[in-house]
């Protein structure tokens, strides 16, 4: 620019009466309808969701310390029951894979945004709605109608209090958030990758991601219907399952395990996204292959849906259903097992940086290994006879979500949080908890797993002394405390790191995908340049472009023999490594 | 195969080294070899309680079977990320092997997993049936006079199977059992609560419903666990090899004392359970014929009838 004459020339000027008012942090923040900001409520909440269920599975495990205890009334108990299921599967499991989703996939797939962003932050208020309605019903009566509220015991006939309506419609309005997320997440996919991004180059997160919104899309409907006839049963002299009258209680059931196994088999993919990213960063070698993992991936969210019968083995539906629910359910142990065999061939001559996020990551798939194995054992029908509805059952499924959703959602945190705060988690810290979760988790497993196999059943208040499972249980509540200790543990690590943690780059771990190339934390539009795409690790190439040019960069030859040449070559920075900073120095001046 | 390694693409690759199969198997066969022999040892700790019925006895062999296929490979998949944790961590002056998988790389993986898959349906399929196939009465059971078989469920039942039929109605938090009608004079009902008498060595099919919220009947030395529904019959079986008192306890969840929901099965010779049948009708005859009486004292004098 030229420096100012004495007489300027009259030009047009834009003239503003104030700035913008800034509004509250926390308002801000509630209504960002930005990806990044939805992504960090949903985490926030979902994390917070995760202490109230670490704390009621203790208060759980108290009560079943000795035989015939009486420190909690039964009543109690089963409201303390109610409200876990749903608190530990719809309030944490489900949002946690979410907000991960929600900020890092926009991020992976080199988009500046996502398709439908008020909707997007419509479905977490859903959510959070949904959760303070469960759990408004605190101040009087929570539901009393067990883990999934099978009616008829939920019917009206047998609880009329309005624990149980908070439930139905606390549920309902999160899983309607959840298949709003849905949506927007699969419009996103479908239209708002970076040029050359086809679908066999997605990152392996965003095609779990993917894979988990067309699940959700396809699962949560069903249980928006069963909850919906329900609420019509208990309010409006429905029928639906009330058999006096012609309706099938085994309806609903068929509806809720439906949703259910759908849920199990999204934590599935969630954490085999999660897996498959980390690893292969921190070995530093690509997965062994991605294509399998993505047809893994998706044969998983195919197939075991359809098996959800293989939790109603029990129940009067005839021989011909529950073989079909068997075919399904031992059908998941090739893609599992191929998944596994990938992490593992992965890991294989490879260079692990034992940091915590991989190490959460093989703790994992562990955990998994552990959980799937025994679940592959109750799939035989005459096995889910003697097991199903008992502790050993409850081993498996906790095994896999403690497994899938703590170790897989810390080993992802762990590995997103330089990238959502440009700080990283405490390292000691992380991996203590790891030792402790799993050691606690290997402990309850085992214990209840034992117990279940001579008949203890799942959410009793009490069992008595003669049943001989006195120790099994006394070692089962320590394993959960210890549980307990170490998720706790590392919930106090990401609260503390959120504002204290050590200062990372923008790119601490290397990573191959694009949310690494831009800054941590991103910028409001996050690229200012989005890079095209040429294969599954964009950033490993632009990486290598880079070493390329700066390889063969010669200094240009000097014009003058006098003038000494330049000392460096210069590395050429990634377009958008630049902060977005650049107008808000001089711009903002209110012209008065 | 061994791994080629280059700078640029990865390079095909279908097997993991020598050394990790051998360690793979090693493991493997060390583990089999300590639960065979822990096995006869620890049967009590790490299975279910001994069966005293042919039905309970399949679900035994079932349970054995899939926990030892369950164990192995929890073990096999440890062993590995164990191995693969402990040999390929990042050393200075080491670098990766960009290997990934060639075509037919998961074929290797995928076939056994494919049998084990196969094998466990096969097999599930074959000791299901085993199980829900009904044995008769032994010679040394109650020679029941009915050969009246009601229509039961899934169950397939010989002809000369002379079973005995009880219905088990579950409500909260208790179950009744009805046996069967032999005399047509009252009392025309004879039932009892909580505890179930049979007798030995006689095939007994259970027809079980619920008259409110779901419950599940499950006695583990006697079969596995069946649903009451309400408006539905669930049957299943069972043929105690042995006389004594079988306890067991609903697993579904049914409300407040659903945790006290339990039953016992009492096992006694056919004259015991034919005693039994005939004390209960008596007592079951006494006080009807007390109640009736009650009323009617209450009906003549005018008193509020209870």
């Amino acid at each position: 620019m030229s420096p100012p004459t004495a007489v300027a020339p009259a030009r047009p000027e834009i003239v503003t009466e104030e700035l913008p008012r800034r509004r509250p942090a926390w308002v801000e923040r509630a209504t960002s309808t930005n990806h990044k900001s939805v992504g960090i409520l949903y985490l926030g909440a979902a994390l917070f969701f995760a202490a109230i269920a670490v704390v009621e599975l203790v208060l759980l495990r108290v009560q079943l310390i000795v035989p015939e205890n009486t420190a909690i009334q039964p009543q109690i108990f089963d409201r303390i029951m109610s409200t876990f299921g749903v608190t530990a599967v719809v309030l944490f499991a489900i949002p946690l894979a979410f907000g991960l989703i929600a900020y890092v996939v926009p991020l992976q797939i080199g988009s500046r945004g996502v398709a439908f962003p008020r909707l997007n932050l419509l479905s977490f208020w859903l959510y959070l709605v949904g959760a303070a309605t469960i759990y408004g019903s605190l101040l009087y009566r929570p539901s009393e109608a067990g883990f999934a509220a099978l009616p008829p015991l939920s019917e009206n006939v047998f609880l009329n209090t309005r624990g149980v309506d908070t439930w139905v419609v606390g549920t309902a309005l999160a899983v309607l958030g959840f298949v709003c997320f849905s949506v927007n997440l699969v419009v996103t996919l479908h239209n708002m990758r970076a040029p050359g991004m086809a679908w066999r180059r997605v990152p392996l997160f965003t095609w779990a991601a993917g894979i988990s919104g067309y699940l959700m899309l396809v699962i949560g409907p069903v249980m928006l219907a069963a909850l919906t006839m329900l609420f019509i049963d208990r309010h409006y002299g429905g029928v639906f399952f009330n058999a006096g009258e012609g309706g099938a209680p085994l309806l609903y059931e068929h509806l809720a395990w439906f949703f259910f196994t759908g849920v199990y088999m999204l934590v599935l993919v969630f954490a085999a996204g999660v897996i498959s990213d980390v690893l292969p960063t921190f070995a530093r070698k690509p997965l062994f292959s991605h294509r399998a993992a993505m047809i893994s991936m998706l044969a998983i969210a195919v197939l075991g849906p359809l098996a959800w019968m293989q939790n109603m083995y029990t129940a009067p539906i005839g021989f011909s259903f529950e073989t079909f629910a068997m075919v399904f359910a031992l059908a998941l142990t090739i893609p599992v097992g191929l998944l596994i065999f990938n992490w593992i061939a992965t890991l294989w001559d490879g260079t692990l940086h034992t940091r915590a996020a991989p190490l959460f990551a093989i703790g994992a798939i562990s955990a998994l290994s552990v959980g799937l194995a025994v679940e592959l054992a109750i799939s035989v029908i005459a096995v889910g006879w003697q097991l199903d509805n008992t502790t050993a059952a409850q081993a498996a499924t906790t095994s896999v979500f403690v497994g899938g959703m703590v170790l897989g959602g810390f080993s992802a945190l762990h590995y997103w949080f330089p990238k959502l705060t440009g700080r990283t988690m405490g390292e000691g810290l992380g991996k203590a908890s790891l030792g402790l979760t799993l050691l606690g988790l290997y402990v309850y497993v085992l214990m209840a797993f034992l117990a279940g196999v001579k008949a203890q059943p799942v959410d009793i208040y009490k069992f008595f002394g003669d049943a001989g499972l006195d120790g099994f249980n006394l070692a089962a509540s320590i394993g959960a405390f210890v549980l307990a200790i170490g998720i706790l543990l590392e919930l106090g690590n990401a609260a503390y790191s959120y504002r204290n943690g050590v200062r990372a780059g923008h790119d601490p771990w290397r990573g191959a995908t694009l949310e690494w190339f831009t800054l941590s934390p991103p910028p409001e539009h996050n690229f200012d340049a989005v890079p095209d795409v040429r294969s599954a690790e964009p950033l490993r190439d632009i990486r290598r472009a880079i070493q390329d040019r700066t390889a063969s960069w010669r200094p240009p030859p000097p014009p003058e023999p006098v003038e000494p040449p330049a000392s460096e070559p210069e590395p050429v920075e990634a377009a958008s490594a630049e902060e977005a900073g650049g107008e808000g120095t001089a711009g903002g001046a209110p012209v008065a | 195969m061994a791994p080629r390694t280059t700078n640029t693409r990865p390079a095909a690759s279908s097997a993991a080294t020598p050394g990790v199969k051998g360690l793979a198997i090693a493991l493997g066969i060390v583990g089999l070899t300590l639960a065979v022999l822990a096995a006869p040892a620890d049967a009590n700790v790490l299975g279910p309680r001994a069966g005293h019925s042919p039905n309970a006895d399949d679900i035994r062999t079932a349970y054995w079977v899939a926990i030892v296929v369950a164990a192995l490979l929890i073990l096999v998949i440890n062993a590995a990320l164990i191995a693969a944790l402990v040999r390929f961590r990042a050393r200075r002056g080491l670098t990766p092997k960009r290997l990934a998988a060639g075509p037919g790389a998961f074929m290797r993986p995928a076939v056994p997993l494919a049998a084990i898959a196969i094998g466990l349906f096969v097999f599930g399929v074959v000791i299901t049936s085993d199980a829900r196939d009904v044995q008769p009465t032994t010679s040394q059971g109650l020679n029941a006079s009915n050969d009246l078989v009601a229509q039961a469920g899934g169950l397939t039942v010989p002809a000369d199977a002379k079973p005995l039929e009880i219905n088990v109605v579950g409500q909260r938090w208790l179950w009744r059992f009805d046996y069967p009608q032999t005399l047509n004079q009252p009392p025309y009902s004879t039932f009892s609560y909580s505890e179930l008498v049979v007798p030995v060595h006689t095939t007994v099919i259970l027809h079980v419903t619920s008259t409110d919220v779901d419950h599940r009947w499950f006695i583990p030395a006697l079969g596995g666990q069946v649903e009451a529904v309400p408006g539905h019959e669930t049957e299943t079986w069972f043929r105690a090899d042995s006389k004594g008192v079988y306890p067991g306890q609903s697993t579904a969840y049914s409300g407040t004392s659903y945790a006290v929901m339990r039953a016992w099965v009492r096992v006694v010779s056919p004259q015991q359970y034919q005693q039994f049948v005939k004390q209960k009708r008596r007592e079951i005859a006494a006080a009807q014929d007390y109640v009736q009486k009650a009323v009617q004292q209450g009906a003549a004098t005018g008193a509020a009838t209870p």
